[in-house]
């Protein structure tokens, strides 16, 4: 008896090694400092300081429209809400120190928007839009249920700002709305430019609260949840079954929500490679990070899996209708085939590339109730 | 030394599991949960269908601002008003026909409370203090938002949760409360217990196939499928109800799924329901050790549940707090699902004997800190710690496997 224990006992302790080989290069060896450094001052920063510029222009334009509501000036404040729109795209996925404080995204785009609220708060004028029930009600989406949702035509939709009953607490609720996602916009901004850089910067230790975990960690939640899932995945009825048009980003505008998931999945891909913010020039980024692991999978460079996978995905992209809705309505099978591209790299970035770097993932599949 | 010892042990023990199984008549055991006789079934456990459903209108209207009143939610509770008059608080109609309520049974096990009245109507009570104090306390503060020591509302991911001055979401506490004080004591300390199965002239009865009055039950066939009912009476194939465990209710079902899922406890659903069948198919066959052991086994596998859902609480809670910008929603929300879950631990039930896990002593102590001071506003890392410390100890489970 005594002997078989001993058996089992070495068969342990000599499993137990295996796992201990020569390794590659050491995560630890690798200067995180620089990738956190560039991605701050060349990819972050400049990312929100667009912003800020589109949404100080969008802000402008609601207000100019709310004195002057024509279907001219109805055309331009759509443009600026759109360039601000897809500006928004490269710095969602940003949902860290202040941001993730005020909730930014949830602030800025829910949808499908709740277009009941919505009237309902135009109706009452009672409204306070800090509160987490009315994040469904105010941001982009909202935006554009307001600029092109309300009536069939532009006639109709200017009617609701010039002779409607209401059209005073609907102008109200636009300019409302515009200048909450300016001001919010500012607020991240200031905090990155106003000491959160530094901060940001030098907290570059490993471990779960350290800048290089927690911003990948914020990285993958956004890429798995906002862009394959509510982008895609969500209207195609992934999750549910029957497709939900719905669903789709910026779904009463003219075709818009293709050109918005291209832009996030650019950005996406574009944060992947430490690419700058509107330049050519790269820097240090998980891509160098990984290279200089010398991380594979199946006998390729992980770096060139994932970038394989972002281009392939974008090239299933290519042939979706420039309206979503209309795509999930006419042929969803291929709103199903640029979900599948999407979900490899889940798998890539979730898996190889966090174990490779040592990463914990911070957060888990709520259970819904 | 001591693995040689292991060894005989667990030889021993698979010697004497493979002894049992020569003795004794043969158990028909089936492949579904159908018996019958005469060609007619003989499971019947409507009463337990009826109240899980009740238990669900309920809860879902703790949070139904435009519509619930104080009144209307006790009467959801009771199924009766204040001078016990009949009502019809529920939107469906079979429901408001129904005679039964929630009420009656939260707290009502024969095991462990029919000589405690006093802690029964307490626990009874405890239910309606915490409606009440949704109607009067958060209800008024929908549009505004949560701080310590104020109601209101509070954002978690994109859900918004409605919480009291300390955090805590009441329909939450009710939920999970109710799945540990009422589906957990009336199956472990009520409908499984050799007080109740073996009550009066039950087990002669069974034995000599005398049937319940009107029914083609015996007495103690019925409490047997009664137990089963509270686990499994709102599944969608009542008989096979194992493919969908997790999607029959919001209650102990909903959590023997989740747990279920959790591959450090795969192989627990299909064990419990065996369990169950086996325990029934003994009772036809006479064969009542065989049924008591089953029963231990529930009542290990189902206290099991609770426990690891309470850690896992407890653990992502403690997470969302533990950060440099504390996720207080989120965190809001767990520790409101581990509160009703410690709550619900009391009413466990350790195998061969006449105790839980852990005492209502335990766990009002355990309460008596999340509660305190602002509540969740200011509870720390390391009290949940330590309360999740102290469950798991007392479980053959650990933290990690719980929590992951």
């Amino acid at each position: 008896m005594k002997r078989i224990a001993l058996i089992l006992l070495t068969a342990l302790v000599i499993s137990g090694c295996t796992e201990n080989g020569p390794s590659g290069p050491n995560v630890d060896d690798f200067d995180r400092e620089a990738i956190l450094n560039n991605w701050a001052d060349n990819i972050i920063i400049p990312s929100f300081s667009n912003l800020a510029e589109s949404s100080s222009t969008l802000q402008t334009d609601a207000e100019f429209f709310v004195e002057n509501p024509t279907p001219q000036t109805l055309q331009e404040l759509r443009n600026s809400w759109k360039t601000t729109y897809l500006e928004f795209q490269k710095v969602s996925m940003f949902q860290i120190g202040k941001a993730m404080e005020v909730r930014y995204r949830d602030n800025m785009n829910i949808y499908p928007t709740d277009t009941t609220e919505i009237k309902e708060n135009v109706q009452t004028g009672d409204y306070n839009l800090t509160l987490p029930s009315l994040n469904n009600s105010q941001g982009f989406p909202a935006l554009d249920f307001l600029l092109n949702g309300l009536g069939d035509n532009d006639t109709e939709i200017l009617t609701y700002y010039t002779t409607n009953t209401n059209a005073d607490g609907y102008r109200a609720y636009l300019t409302d709305l515009t200048s909450r996602i300016d001001s919010l916009t500012n607020e991240v901004l200031a905090d990155w430019t106003s000491g959160y850089r530094d901060e940001f910067v030098s907290n570059s230790g490993n471990g779960a609260n350290s800048s290089l975990d927690m911003m990948v960690n914020d990285y993958i939640f956004y890429y798995e949840k906002h862009l394959r899932a509510g982008k895609i995945g969500i209207p195609a009825g992934v999750f549910s079954g029957s497709t939900l048009k719905g669903h789709v980003e910026a779904y009463y505008s003219d075709p818009f929500s293709k050109e918005l998931f291209i832009t996030a999945l650019n950005a996406t891909q574009d944060f992947f490679n430490g690419k700058h913010f509107d330049s050519s020039d790269s820097g240090e980024s998980l891509h160098s990070y990984l290279n200089y692991l010398k991380t594979m999978r199946e006998g390729m460079d992980l770096t060139v899996a994932i970038n394989n996978q972002f281009n392939a995905a974008r090239d299933e992209a290519e042939v979706l209708d420039a309206s979503l809705a209309r795509q999930v309505e006419s042929d969803n099978s291929k709103m199903l085939a640029t979900y599948d591209k999407l979900q490899i790299n889940v798998v890539y970035l979730k898996v190889d590339m966090l174990q490779a770097l040592n990463i914990n993932v911070d957060y888990t599949d709520a259970d819904g109730d | 030394m001591k693995i040689s010892k292991l060894l005989v042990l667990a030889l021993t023990v698979i010697f004497m599991i493979s002894c049992d199984s020569n003795e004794g008549t043969e158990i028909d055991v089936p492949s579904s949960y159908e018996f019958t006789r005469n060609g007619e079934t003989t499971v019947s456990f409507t009463g337990q269908t009826t109240r899980i459903q009740m238990a669900t209108e309920l809860v879902g209207a703790i949070t139904d601002f435009d519509n619930s009143t104080e009144e209307l939610l006790l009467q959801m509770y009771r199924n009766q008003d204040a001078n016990g008059g009949d009502v019809d608080p529920y939107s469906s109609a079979d429901l408001n026909a129904a005679t039964k309520n929630v009420k009656s049974k939260v707290a009502a096990s024969t095991d462990y409370f029919s000589s405690n009245t006093t802690i029964s109507a307490e626990i009874k009570d405890q239910f309606e203090t915490w409606l009440i104090n949704q109607v009067q306390d958060v209800y008024p503060n929908e549009n505004t938002a949560a701080a310590q020591g104020k109601p209101g509302q509070i954002a978690d991911g994109s859900s918004t949760r409605y919480v009291n001055g300390k955090g805590f979401e009441y329909n939450q506490l009710v939920a999970k409360s109710l799945i540990g004080s009422l589906m957990a004591d009336q199956i472990l300390n009520n409908y499984l217990s050799v007080s109740v199965l073996d009550a009066g002239t039950n087990r002669e009865d069974n034995t000599s196939t005398t049937l319940a009055e009107d029914s083609n039950y015996t007495n103690m066939e019925h409490k047997w499928d009664e137990a089963y009912g509270y686990l499994y009476g709102n599944a969608d194939d009542l008989a096979n109800p194992l493919p969908t465990v997790g999607d029959a209710d919001r209650f102990l079902n909903n959590y023997l799924g989740s747990v279920e899922e959790d591959e450090d406890f795969s192989g627990i659903s299909q064990e419990t329901f065996d369990a169950f069948k086996l325990g029934r198919a003994a009772i036809v066959a006479g064969e009542y050790d065989v049924r008591d052991e089953q029963a231990q086994i529930i009542r290990e596998n189902l206290s099991t549940v609770i426990a690891v859902r309470a850690v896992y609480y407890l653990q992502s809670g403690k997470n969302a707090l533990d950060q440099s910008t504390p996720d207080y929603g989120a965190a809001f929300h767990d520790l409101s699902e581990a509160y009703g879950f410690i709550f619900s631990l009391q009413f466990t039930r350790v195998p061969n004997s006449g105790s839980p896990y852990l005492t209502k002593t335990d766990v009002d102590g355990f309460l008596s800190q999340l509660e305190d001071g602002n509540g969740l506003w200011d509870v720390t890392p390391e009290t949940l710690d330590n309360i999740t410390n102290d469950i798991a100890a007392q479980f053959d489970f650990t933290i990690e496997e719980a929590a992951n």
